[in-house]
Protein backbone atom coordinates (compact mmCIF):
# COMPACT_ATOMS: atom_id res chain seq x y z
CA UNK A 1 0.00 0.00 0.00
CA UNK A 2 2.64 2.43 1.19
CA UNK A 3 4.62 1.21 -2.06
CA UNK A 4 1.38 2.01 -4.30
CA UNK A 5 1.36 5.72 -2.46
CA UNK A 6 4.61 6.50 -3.24
CA UNK A 7 4.44 5.37 -6.78
CA UNK A 8 1.43 7.63 -7.38
CA UNK A 9 3.50 10.42 -6.16
CA UNK A 10 6.38 10.35 -8.18
CA UNK A 11 3.82 9.64 -11.63
CA UNK A 12 1.72 12.95 -10.09
CA UNK A 13 5.15 14.54 -9.84
CA UNK A 14 6.33 13.57 -13.02
CA UNK A 15 2.99 14.75 -14.57
CA UNK A 16 3.03 18.00 -13.42
CA UNK A 17 6.27 18.47 -14.57
CA UNK A 18 5.20 17.21 -17.67
CA UNK A 19 2.50 19.66 -17.67
CA UNK A 20 4.60 22.65 -16.38
CA UNK A 21 7.55 21.75 -19.32
CA UNK A 22 4.19 21.86 -21.53
CA UNK A 23 2.42 25.09 -20.02
CA UNK A 24 5.67 26.95 -20.06
CA UNK A 25 5.85 25.75 -24.12
CA UNK A 26 2.73 26.56 -25.34
CA UNK A 27 1.63 29.65 -22.87
CA UNK A 28 1.17 31.87 -25.63
CA UNK A 29 -1.13 30.17 -28.35
CA UNK A 30 -2.55 27.57 -25.92
CA UNK A 31 -5.93 28.71 -23.47
CA UNK A 32 -4.81 27.73 -20.28
CA UNK A 33 -7.23 24.38 -19.38
CA UNK A 34 -9.71 24.96 -16.63
CA UNK A 35 -8.38 25.70 -12.99
CA UNK A 36 -10.36 22.89 -11.14
CA UNK A 37 -8.64 19.96 -13.90
CA UNK A 38 -5.16 21.77 -13.47
CA UNK A 39 -5.40 21.59 -9.53
CA UNK A 40 -6.33 18.15 -9.58
CA UNK A 41 -3.79 16.69 -11.87
CA UNK A 42 -1.53 17.90 -9.78
CA UNK A 43 -3.22 16.58 -6.85
CA UNK A 44 -1.01 13.69 -5.46
CA UNK A 45 -2.79 10.69 -5.22
CA UNK A 46 -6.33 10.70 -6.71
CA UNK A 47 -7.41 9.32 -10.14
CA UNK A 48 -6.70 12.53 -11.91
CA UNK A 49 -9.53 14.59 -13.43
CA UNK A 50 -11.51 11.51 -14.57
CA UNK A 51 -15.40 12.11 -14.23
CA UNK A 52 -15.21 14.25 -10.99
CA UNK A 53 -17.60 16.46 -10.21
CA UNK A 54 -15.50 19.60 -10.92
CA UNK A 55 -15.22 18.48 -14.44
CA UNK A 56 -18.46 18.63 -14.37
CA UNK A 57 -19.02 21.88 -12.70
CA UNK A 58 -16.55 23.39 -15.41
CA UNK A 59 -19.20 21.96 -18.03
CA UNK A 60 -22.34 23.26 -16.72
CA UNK A 61 -20.41 26.97 -16.06
CA UNK A 62 -19.64 26.90 -19.58
CA UNK A 63 -16.25 26.49 -19.98
CA UNK A 64 -14.97 25.53 -23.12
CA UNK A 65 -13.02 22.35 -24.22
CA UNK A 66 -11.43 21.80 -27.25
CA UNK A 67 -13.43 20.67 -30.45
CA UNK A 68 -12.19 20.36 -34.74
CA UNK A 69 -15.49 21.93 -35.51
CA UNK A 70 -15.46 25.75 -35.89
CA UNK A 71 -18.34 27.92 -35.06
CA UNK A 72 -19.74 30.13 -32.63
CA UNK A 73 -18.80 28.48 -29.35
CA UNK A 74 -18.48 24.79 -30.63
CA UNK A 75 -15.96 24.29 -27.91
CA UNK A 76 -18.40 24.39 -25.13
CA UNK A 77 -20.53 21.18 -24.53
CA UNK A 78 -23.18 22.87 -22.20
CA UNK A 79 -24.32 26.94 -22.03
CA UNK A 80 -26.21 27.67 -19.33
CA UNK A 81 -27.42 31.62 -20.36
CA UNK A 82 -29.71 30.46 -22.99
CA UNK A 83 -32.15 29.32 -20.18
CA UNK A 84 -31.72 32.55 -18.42
CA UNK A 85 -32.59 34.30 -21.66
CA UNK A 86 -35.40 32.22 -22.73
CA UNK A 87 -37.04 32.90 -19.29
CA UNK A 88 -36.70 36.50 -19.30
CA UNK A 89 -37.68 36.72 -22.71
CA UNK A 90 -40.61 34.58 -22.60
CA UNK A 91 -41.17 35.63 -18.98
CA UNK A 92 -41.00 39.64 -18.16
CA UNK A 93 -40.19 40.58 -21.64
CA UNK A 94 -43.41 39.08 -23.08
CA UNK A 95 -46.05 39.61 -20.03
CA UNK A 96 -45.10 42.94 -18.66
CA UNK A 97 -44.47 44.38 -22.14
CA UNK A 98 -47.53 43.27 -23.50
CA UNK A 99 -49.33 44.58 -20.29
CA UNK A 100 -47.61 47.87 -20.58
CA UNK A 101 -48.81 48.36 -23.97
CA UNK A 102 -52.48 47.35 -23.11
CA UNK A 103 -52.61 49.68 -20.58
CA UNK A 104 -51.56 52.73 -22.73
CA UNK A 105 -53.75 52.02 -25.53
CA UNK A 106 -56.32 51.41 -22.80
CA UNK A 107 -55.12 55.18 -21.25
CA UNK A 108 -55.28 56.67 -24.37
CA UNK A 109 -58.90 55.10 -25.37
CA UNK A 110 -60.20 56.58 -22.04
CA UNK A 111 -58.80 59.65 -22.43
CA UNK A 112 -59.95 60.76 -25.91
CA UNK A 113 -63.31 59.25 -24.99
CA UNK A 114 -63.32 61.82 -22.33
CA UNK A 115 -61.60 64.56 -23.52
CA UNK A 116 -62.00 64.35 -27.34
CA UNK A 117 -59.68 65.80 -29.72
CA UNK A 118 -58.38 69.21 -29.22
CA UNK A 119 -60.17 71.88 -31.18
CA UNK A 120 -59.02 75.47 -31.85
CA UNK A 121 -61.29 78.37 -29.79
CA UNK A 122 -61.04 80.45 -32.42
CA UNK A 123 -61.57 80.44 -36.55
CA UNK A 124 -58.93 79.54 -38.50
CA UNK A 125 -57.36 82.61 -40.26
CA UNK A 126 -56.69 81.31 -43.84
CA UNK A 127 -53.39 82.60 -43.18
CA UNK A 128 -50.33 80.15 -43.27
CA UNK A 129 -47.33 79.74 -41.37
CA UNK A 130 -44.66 77.14 -43.04
CA UNK A 131 -43.47 74.87 -40.07
CA UNK A 132 -41.67 72.04 -41.24
CA UNK A 133 -39.58 72.23 -44.18
CA UNK A 134 -39.93 69.41 -47.57
CA UNK A 135 -36.16 68.11 -46.04
CA UNK A 136 -37.84 68.43 -42.21
CA UNK A 137 -41.26 66.46 -43.42
CA UNK A 138 -39.03 63.46 -45.44
CA UNK A 139 -36.59 62.97 -42.52
CA UNK A 140 -39.67 62.30 -40.66
CA UNK A 141 -41.70 60.47 -42.75
CA UNK A 142 -38.63 58.11 -43.32
CA UNK A 143 -38.43 57.62 -39.68
CA UNK A 144 -42.67 57.24 -39.24
CA UNK A 145 -43.13 54.64 -41.81
CA UNK A 146 -39.96 52.56 -41.24
CA UNK A 147 -40.63 52.86 -37.66
CA UNK A 148 -44.07 51.63 -38.02
CA UNK A 149 -43.08 48.92 -39.86
CA UNK A 150 -40.30 47.90 -37.84
CA UNK A 151 -42.95 48.20 -35.37
CA UNK A 152 -45.50 45.50 -36.68
CA UNK A 153 -42.77 43.08 -37.50
CA UNK A 154 -41.30 43.07 -34.72
CA UNK A 155 -43.73 43.05 -32.66
CA UNK A 156 -44.82 39.87 -34.55
CA UNK A 157 -41.22 38.12 -33.75
CA UNK A 158 -42.18 38.71 -30.00
CA UNK A 159 -45.85 37.99 -30.04
CA UNK A 160 -47.28 36.68 -33.45
CA UNK A 161 -46.76 33.24 -32.03
CA UNK A 162 -49.70 34.14 -29.67
CA UNK A 163 -51.87 36.62 -31.42
CA UNK A 164 -51.75 36.24 -34.83
CA UNK A 165 -50.73 32.37 -35.40
CA UNK A 166 -53.90 31.12 -34.09
CA UNK A 167 -55.89 33.38 -36.00
CA UNK A 168 -53.93 32.75 -39.82
CA UNK A 169 -52.58 29.63 -39.24
CA UNK A 170 -48.94 27.96 -38.79
CA UNK A 171 -48.28 27.93 -42.58
CA UNK A 172 -49.17 31.84 -43.74
CA UNK A 173 -47.93 32.73 -40.26
CA UNK A 174 -44.43 31.78 -41.19
CA UNK A 175 -44.63 33.13 -44.31
CA UNK A 176 -45.61 36.73 -43.10
CA UNK A 177 -43.02 36.12 -40.22
CA UNK A 178 -40.46 35.48 -43.28
CA UNK A 179 -41.33 38.48 -45.02
CA UNK A 180 -41.40 40.12 -41.49
CA UNK A 181 -37.92 39.61 -40.78
CA UNK A 182 -36.16 40.02 -44.26
CA UNK A 183 -37.89 43.93 -43.97
CA UNK A 184 -37.02 44.45 -40.47
CA UNK A 185 -33.52 43.75 -41.44
CA UNK A 186 -33.23 46.13 -44.18
CA UNK A 187 -35.84 48.48 -42.90
CA UNK A 188 -33.24 48.31 -39.56
CA UNK A 189 -30.81 49.83 -41.92
CA UNK A 190 -33.30 52.44 -43.17
CA UNK A 191 -34.42 53.53 -40.01
CA UNK A 192 -30.89 54.05 -39.03
CA UNK A 193 -30.12 56.49 -41.05
CA UNK A 194 -33.51 58.21 -40.63
CA UNK A 195 -32.97 58.43 -36.98
CA UNK A 196 -29.64 60.08 -37.12
CA UNK A 197 -30.44 62.51 -39.57
CA UNK A 198 -33.99 63.13 -37.59
CA UNK A 199 -31.32 63.34 -34.57
CA UNK A 200 -29.03 65.99 -36.21
CA UNK A 201 -32.33 67.88 -38.37
CA UNK A 202 -33.98 68.95 -35.15
CA UNK A 203 -32.10 68.95 -32.26
CA UNK A 204 -31.80 72.58 -32.31
CA UNK A 205 -35.19 73.90 -31.57
CA UNK A 206 -35.30 70.91 -28.93
CA UNK A 207 -32.83 72.44 -26.44
CA UNK A 208 -33.82 73.30 -23.28
CA UNK A 209 -35.41 77.02 -22.88
CA UNK A 210 -36.97 78.66 -19.69
CA UNK A 211 -40.18 78.59 -20.74
CA UNK A 212 -40.33 74.62 -20.73
CA UNK A 213 -40.59 74.76 -16.71
CA UNK A 214 -44.15 76.19 -17.05
CA UNK A 215 -44.76 73.36 -19.22
CA UNK A 216 -43.64 70.80 -17.03
CA UNK A 217 -45.41 72.89 -13.65
CA UNK A 218 -48.69 72.66 -15.65
CA UNK A 219 -48.42 69.78 -17.44
CA UNK A 220 -48.71 70.75 -20.97
CA UNK A 221 -52.15 71.77 -20.14
CA UNK A 222 -52.91 68.35 -21.33
CA UNK A 223 -55.78 67.92 -18.71
CA UNK A 224 -56.86 71.48 -18.24
CA UNK A 225 -56.68 72.19 -21.88
CA UNK A 226 -55.49 75.31 -20.99
CA UNK A 227 -51.96 76.99 -23.71
CA UNK A 228 -48.60 77.05 -21.96
CA UNK A 229 -46.71 79.15 -24.31
CA UNK A 230 -44.08 77.11 -26.09
CA UNK A 231 -40.85 78.05 -28.80
CA UNK A 232 -40.97 75.68 -31.79
CA UNK A 233 -41.60 71.97 -29.77
CA UNK A 234 -43.10 72.02 -26.49
CA UNK A 235 -41.43 70.04 -24.14
CA UNK A 236 -43.85 67.09 -24.48
CA UNK A 237 -42.26 66.92 -28.12
CA UNK A 238 -38.73 67.61 -26.30
CA UNK A 239 -39.26 64.60 -24.30
CA UNK A 240 -40.03 62.55 -27.83
CA UNK A 241 -37.15 63.78 -29.15
CA UNK A 242 -34.46 62.87 -26.47
CA UNK A 243 -35.43 60.03 -25.06
CA UNK A 244 -37.55 58.23 -27.81
CA UNK A 245 -35.55 59.08 -31.05
CA UNK A 246 -32.29 60.00 -29.09
CA UNK A 247 -31.86 57.01 -26.20
CA UNK A 248 -34.17 54.48 -27.16
CA UNK A 249 -34.00 55.25 -30.41
CA UNK A 250 -29.75 54.59 -30.53
CA UNK A 251 -29.83 51.59 -27.97
CA UNK A 252 -32.55 49.92 -30.41
CA UNK A 253 -30.24 50.59 -33.06
CA UNK A 254 -27.15 49.75 -31.30
CA UNK A 255 -28.73 46.71 -30.28
CA UNK A 256 -30.65 45.88 -33.68
CA UNK A 257 -27.23 46.15 -35.81
CA UNK A 258 -24.93 44.10 -33.85
CA UNK A 259 -28.42 41.24 -34.07
CA UNK A 260 -27.78 41.98 -37.54
CA UNK A 261 -24.42 40.36 -38.30
CA UNK A 262 -24.69 36.79 -36.54
CA UNK A 263 -21.85 35.63 -38.17
CA UNK A 264 -19.16 38.09 -36.98
CA UNK A 265 -17.65 37.66 -33.67
CA UNK A 266 -20.43 37.39 -31.40
CA UNK A 267 -20.78 34.71 -28.96
CA UNK A 268 -24.34 33.61 -27.76
CA UNK A 269 -24.36 35.78 -24.57
CA UNK A 270 -23.83 39.14 -26.60
CA UNK A 271 -27.05 38.08 -28.64
CA UNK A 272 -28.98 37.15 -25.82
CA UNK A 273 -28.05 40.49 -23.97
CA UNK A 274 -28.82 42.20 -27.21
CA UNK A 275 -31.96 40.72 -27.95
CA UNK A 276 -33.19 41.80 -24.63
CA UNK A 277 -32.32 45.12 -24.59
CA UNK A 278 -33.57 45.89 -28.45
CA UNK A 279 -37.14 44.36 -26.83
CA UNK A 280 -37.49 46.65 -23.74
CA UNK A 281 -36.51 49.22 -25.70
CA UNK A 282 -38.98 48.61 -28.50
CA UNK A 283 -41.68 47.90 -25.82
CA UNK A 284 -40.89 51.48 -24.11
CA UNK A 285 -40.24 52.94 -27.41
CA UNK A 286 -43.28 51.63 -28.61
CA UNK A 287 -45.51 52.85 -26.18
CA UNK A 288 -44.17 56.78 -26.08
CA UNK A 289 -45.05 56.04 -30.10
CA UNK A 290 -48.55 56.00 -29.40
CA UNK A 291 -48.47 58.65 -27.58
CA UNK A 292 -47.28 61.11 -30.22
CA UNK A 293 -49.41 59.08 -32.72
CA UNK A 294 -52.41 59.70 -30.45
CA UNK A 295 -51.38 63.76 -30.57
CA UNK A 296 -50.17 63.95 -34.43
CA UNK A 297 -53.59 62.57 -35.50
CA UNK A 298 -57.35 62.52 -33.51
CA UNK A 299 -55.79 64.14 -30.22
CA UNK A 300 -55.15 67.48 -31.85
CA UNK A 301 -56.82 69.22 -34.48
CA UNK A 302 -54.23 70.53 -37.32
CA UNK A 303 -51.14 68.60 -36.12
CA UNK A 304 -51.46 65.91 -38.85
CA UNK A 305 -51.96 68.52 -41.55
CA UNK A 306 -48.94 70.56 -40.39
CA UNK A 307 -46.59 67.41 -40.37
CA UNK A 308 -48.88 66.20 -43.71
CA UNK A 309 -48.62 69.77 -45.86
CA UNK A 310 -45.93 71.24 -43.82
CA UNK A 311 -47.65 74.24 -43.19
CA UNK A 312 -50.29 75.70 -39.94
CA UNK A 313 -52.80 78.09 -39.76
CA UNK A 314 -51.93 81.48 -37.65
CA UNK A 315 -54.84 80.45 -35.51
CA UNK A 316 -53.21 76.95 -34.67
CA UNK A 317 -49.82 78.59 -34.07
CA UNK A 318 -51.40 81.02 -31.70
CA UNK A 319 -52.60 78.72 -29.64
CA UNK A 320 -50.37 75.57 -29.76
CA UNK A 321 -47.02 77.56 -29.80
CA UNK A 322 -47.24 81.19 -28.84
CA UNK A 323 -43.84 81.97 -28.88
CA UNK A 324 -43.53 80.51 -32.06
CA UNK A 325 -45.24 82.02 -33.65
CA UNK A 326 -44.40 85.47 -32.56
CA UNK A 327 -40.92 84.82 -33.88
CA UNK A 328 -42.55 84.11 -36.90
CA UNK A 329 -44.41 87.27 -36.75
CA UNK A 330 -41.26 89.20 -36.04
CA UNK A 331 -39.08 87.59 -38.65
CA UNK A 332 -42.08 88.56 -41.20
CA UNK A 333 -42.23 91.96 -39.88
CA UNK A 334 -38.32 92.05 -39.85
CA UNK A 335 -38.56 91.42 -43.33
CA UNK A 336 -41.24 93.61 -44.57
CA UNK A 337 -39.50 96.22 -43.28
CA UNK B 1 -43.46 3.78 -27.39
CA UNK B 2 -40.11 4.22 -26.59
CA UNK B 3 -38.66 7.22 -25.78
CA UNK B 4 -35.39 8.17 -27.83
CA UNK B 5 -32.01 9.29 -26.01
CA UNK B 6 -28.52 9.73 -26.51
CA UNK B 7 -25.71 9.06 -24.55
CA UNK B 8 -22.30 9.64 -24.69
CA UNK B 9 -19.87 7.31 -22.11
CA UNK B 10 -17.31 10.50 -21.47
CA UNK B 11 -15.28 6.67 -19.71
CA UNK B 12 -14.67 5.53 -23.62
CA UNK B 13 -15.12 8.31 -26.16
CA UNK B 14 -11.43 8.65 -27.79
CA UNK B 15 -12.66 11.70 -29.80
CA UNK B 16 -11.96 9.64 -33.57
CA UNK B 17 -14.75 12.07 -34.31
CA UNK B 18 -16.18 8.85 -36.73
CA UNK B 19 -19.76 9.69 -34.95
CA UNK B 20 -19.13 13.37 -36.72
CA UNK B 21 -18.33 11.81 -39.97
CA UNK B 22 -20.85 8.94 -40.24
CA UNK B 23 -23.40 12.06 -39.42
CA UNK B 24 -22.58 14.33 -42.57
CA UNK B 25 -21.72 11.66 -44.47
CA UNK B 26 -25.06 9.63 -43.69
CA UNK B 27 -27.48 13.05 -44.03
CA UNK B 28 -25.69 14.55 -46.61
CA UNK B 29 -25.61 17.82 -44.28
CA UNK B 30 -25.50 21.75 -46.17
CA UNK B 31 -21.81 22.77 -46.56
CA UNK B 32 -20.53 24.71 -43.11
CA UNK B 33 -22.70 22.78 -40.80
CA UNK B 34 -22.17 19.97 -38.57
CA UNK B 35 -25.01 18.43 -36.55
CA UNK B 36 -22.33 16.65 -34.18
CA UNK B 37 -18.99 17.48 -32.43
CA UNK B 38 -16.61 15.71 -30.58
CA UNK B 39 -15.66 18.18 -27.75
CA UNK B 40 -12.49 17.36 -25.53
CA UNK B 41 -11.92 18.83 -21.71
CA UNK B 42 -8.69 19.08 -20.18
CA UNK B 43 -7.27 18.48 -23.79
CA UNK B 44 -3.74 16.95 -23.43
CA UNK B 45 -3.92 16.67 -19.68
CA UNK B 46 -4.42 13.86 -17.68
CA UNK B 47 -7.72 12.53 -17.68
CA UNK B 48 -8.95 14.76 -20.49
CA UNK B 49 -12.40 13.48 -21.62
CA UNK B 50 -14.68 13.78 -24.69
CA UNK B 51 -17.63 13.89 -25.24
CA UNK B 52 -19.68 13.56 -28.18
CA UNK B 53 -22.83 15.70 -28.63
CA UNK B 54 -25.72 16.89 -30.46
CA UNK B 55 -29.31 17.42 -30.02
CA UNK B 56 -29.85 16.01 -27.54
CA UNK B 57 -34.00 16.05 -27.91
CA UNK B 58 -35.25 17.72 -25.14
CA UNK B 59 -37.92 16.73 -23.08
CA UNK B 60 -39.11 20.46 -22.34
CA UNK B 61 -36.83 21.77 -25.41
CA UNK B 62 -35.77 25.29 -25.52
CA UNK B 63 -35.56 25.82 -29.19
CA UNK B 64 -39.65 24.84 -29.37
CA UNK B 65 -40.54 27.48 -26.83
CA UNK B 66 -38.39 30.10 -28.24
CA UNK B 67 -39.29 30.17 -31.82
CA UNK B 68 -41.43 32.37 -33.18
CA UNK B 69 -43.09 30.30 -35.57
CA UNK B 70 -43.79 27.31 -34.01
CA UNK B 71 -41.66 25.32 -36.72
CA UNK B 72 -40.71 22.60 -33.97
CA UNK B 73 -42.34 19.14 -32.74
CA UNK B 74 -42.27 15.99 -30.97
CA UNK B 75 -41.99 12.87 -32.77
CA UNK B 76 -44.20 10.20 -30.68
CA UNK B 77 -40.74 8.82 -29.85
CA UNK B 78 -39.49 11.91 -28.12
CA UNK B 79 -37.50 13.16 -30.89
CA UNK B 80 -37.11 17.09 -31.55
CA UNK B 81 -37.99 17.80 -35.25
CA UNK B 82 -38.77 20.91 -37.20
CA UNK B 83 -40.53 22.13 -40.51
CA UNK B 84 -37.75 23.63 -42.40
CA UNK B 85 -40.47 25.10 -44.74
CA UNK B 86 -41.64 27.18 -41.76
CA UNK B 87 -38.29 27.62 -40.83
CA UNK B 88 -37.35 31.57 -40.83
CA UNK B 89 -33.68 31.83 -39.61
CA UNK B 90 -34.00 34.10 -36.53
CA UNK B 91 -31.61 32.65 -34.90
CA UNK B 92 -33.67 32.38 -31.11
CA UNK B 93 -33.02 27.99 -31.41
CA UNK B 94 -29.55 28.81 -30.97
CA UNK B 95 -29.39 30.99 -28.40
CA UNK B 96 -31.92 28.68 -26.50
CA UNK B 97 -29.90 25.62 -26.86
CA UNK B 98 -27.82 24.37 -24.20
CA UNK B 99 -26.03 22.06 -26.59
CA UNK B 100 -25.23 24.18 -29.41
CA UNK B 101 -27.34 22.31 -31.78
CA UNK B 102 -28.95 24.35 -34.11
CA UNK B 103 -26.56 25.32 -37.10
CA UNK B 104 -27.53 27.53 -39.59
CA UNK B 105 -26.28 27.56 -43.27
CA UNK B 106 -25.30 31.13 -44.53
CA UNK B 107 -27.48 32.65 -47.06
CA UNK B 108 -28.30 35.94 -49.02
CA UNK B 109 -26.34 39.47 -47.92
CA UNK B 110 -24.51 39.86 -45.22
CA UNK B 111 -24.20 36.34 -43.94
CA UNK B 112 -27.73 35.89 -43.21
CA UNK B 113 -28.80 33.01 -41.60
CA UNK B 114 -31.08 30.58 -43.65
CA UNK B 115 -32.94 27.54 -42.85
CA UNK B 116 -31.85 25.94 -39.20
CA UNK B 117 -30.09 22.62 -39.84
CA UNK B 118 -30.01 20.04 -37.18
CA UNK B 119 -29.95 16.52 -35.56
CA UNK B 120 -32.82 14.68 -36.48
CA UNK B 121 -32.16 11.51 -34.63
CA UNK B 122 -31.84 10.04 -37.93
CA UNK B 123 -35.68 10.81 -38.04
CA UNK B 124 -35.94 12.96 -41.18
CA UNK B 125 -38.62 15.57 -41.07
CA UNK B 126 -41.81 16.09 -41.60
CA UNK B 127 -41.98 15.16 -45.43
CA UNK B 128 -43.40 11.90 -46.32
CA UNK B 129 -40.70 9.09 -45.43
CA UNK B 130 -38.03 8.55 -47.69
CA UNK B 131 -39.18 11.13 -49.96
CA UNK B 132 -36.44 12.79 -51.98
CA UNK B 133 -37.46 16.17 -50.33
CA UNK B 134 -37.23 14.94 -46.96
CA UNK B 135 -33.83 13.42 -47.53
CA UNK B 136 -32.90 16.87 -49.35
CA UNK B 137 -34.07 18.67 -46.39
CA UNK B 138 -33.34 16.77 -43.44
CA UNK B 139 -31.05 14.04 -44.63
CA UNK B 140 -31.67 9.74 -43.94
CA UNK B 141 -34.84 8.38 -41.96
CA UNK B 142 -33.44 5.48 -40.42
CA UNK B 143 -35.85 5.21 -38.02
CA UNK B 144 -38.54 4.87 -40.31
CA UNK B 145 -36.13 1.78 -41.81
CA UNK B 146 -36.34 0.31 -38.48
CA UNK B 147 -32.73 1.73 -37.77
CA UNK B 148 -30.94 3.60 -34.83
CA UNK B 149 -29.08 6.99 -35.48
CA UNK B 150 -25.69 6.08 -37.52
CA UNK B 151 -23.61 8.40 -34.87
CA UNK B 152 -24.09 5.81 -32.48
CA UNK B 153 -24.32 2.79 -34.63
CA UNK B 154 -21.03 3.37 -35.89
CA UNK B 155 -18.86 4.22 -32.90
CA UNK B 156 -16.15 2.46 -32.40
CA UNK B 157 -15.66 1.77 -28.57
CA UNK B 158 -19.76 2.07 -27.98
CA UNK B 159 -19.43 5.62 -26.16
CA UNK B 160 -22.14 7.05 -27.97
CA UNK B 161 -25.67 5.08 -27.23
CA UNK B 162 -28.75 6.00 -29.26
CA UNK B 163 -31.52 4.69 -28.61
CA UNK B 164 -35.11 3.76 -26.17
CA UNK B 165 -34.05 5.77 -22.82
CA UNK B 166 -34.50 2.88 -20.87
CA UNK B 167 -32.25 0.58 -22.50
CA UNK B 168 -29.86 2.95 -22.78
CA UNK B 169 -29.61 3.90 -19.12
CA UNK B 170 -29.69 0.15 -18.21
CA UNK B 171 -26.68 -0.69 -20.60
CA UNK B 172 -24.69 2.54 -18.89
CA UNK B 173 -26.29 1.80 -15.21
CA UNK B 174 -24.09 -1.97 -16.11
CA UNK B 175 -20.89 -0.51 -16.92
CA UNK B 176 -20.76 1.78 -15.00
CA UNK B 177 -21.34 -0.77 -12.19
CA UNK B 178 -18.58 -2.85 -13.31
CA UNK B 179 -16.16 -0.47 -13.70
CA UNK B 180 -16.86 1.46 -10.95
CA UNK B 181 -16.67 4.72 -11.85
CA UNK B 182 -18.26 7.37 -14.96
CA UNK B 183 -21.83 6.51 -13.87
CA UNK B 184 -22.31 10.51 -14.48
CA UNK B 185 -25.34 10.77 -17.57
CA UNK B 186 -23.92 13.69 -19.22
CA UNK B 187 -26.43 16.00 -20.29
CA UNK B 188 -29.23 14.24 -19.08
CA UNK B 189 -30.28 16.55 -16.70
CA UNK B 190 -30.54 19.18 -18.91
CA UNK B 191 -31.96 17.16 -21.47
CA UNK B 192 -34.31 15.25 -19.58
CA UNK B 193 -34.98 17.03 -16.58
CA UNK B 194 -35.61 15.00 -13.19
CA UNK B 195 -38.43 12.24 -13.78
CA UNK B 196 -41.46 13.33 -12.97
CA UNK B 197 -42.99 12.16 -9.55
CA UNK B 198 -44.97 9.20 -9.65
CA UNK B 199 -43.33 7.46 -13.03
CA UNK B 200 -42.24 4.10 -12.83
CA UNK B 201 -38.79 4.48 -12.85
CA UNK B 202 -37.47 1.30 -15.54
CA UNK B 203 -36.60 -2.25 -13.52
CA UNK B 204 -32.72 -3.11 -13.28
CA UNK B 205 -32.12 -6.04 -15.17
CA UNK B 206 -30.09 -8.14 -12.50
Amino acid sequence: MKQLKSNSWLWACLLAACALVLASAHAADAPAPPAQIQAQAQKPGVTPAHNAEATWREVRAGTPGVTTVRGTETGVLVSPDGNTWRQIRHGPVTFYGSLLVILVIVAIALFHSRKGMLRLSEKPTGRTLVRFSNWERSVHWLVAISFVCLALTGGNMLLGKYVLMPVIGHTLFSWLAGMGKFIHNFLGVVFSVGAVLMLATFYKDNIWHPSDAEWIRKAGGLVSREHVPSRRFNFGEKIWFWLGVGLFGLVMIASGLSLLFPNLYETRHAMQTAEVIHSIAATLIFCMSLGHIYLGTIGVEGAYQSIRTGSVDETWAKEHHQLWYDEQVQKKLGKGA
Amino acid sequence: MARMKFLCDSERCIECNGCVTACKNENEVPWGVNRRRVVTLGDGLPGEKSVSVACMHCSDAPCMAVCPVDCFYHTDEGVVLHDKDMCIGCGYCFYACPFGAPQYPQSGAFGQRGKMDKCTFCAGGPEVDHSEEEFKKYGRNRLAEGKLPLCAEMCSTKALLGGDGDVVSDIFRDRALKRGKGGEMWGWGSAYGKPEPGTKKPEVKS
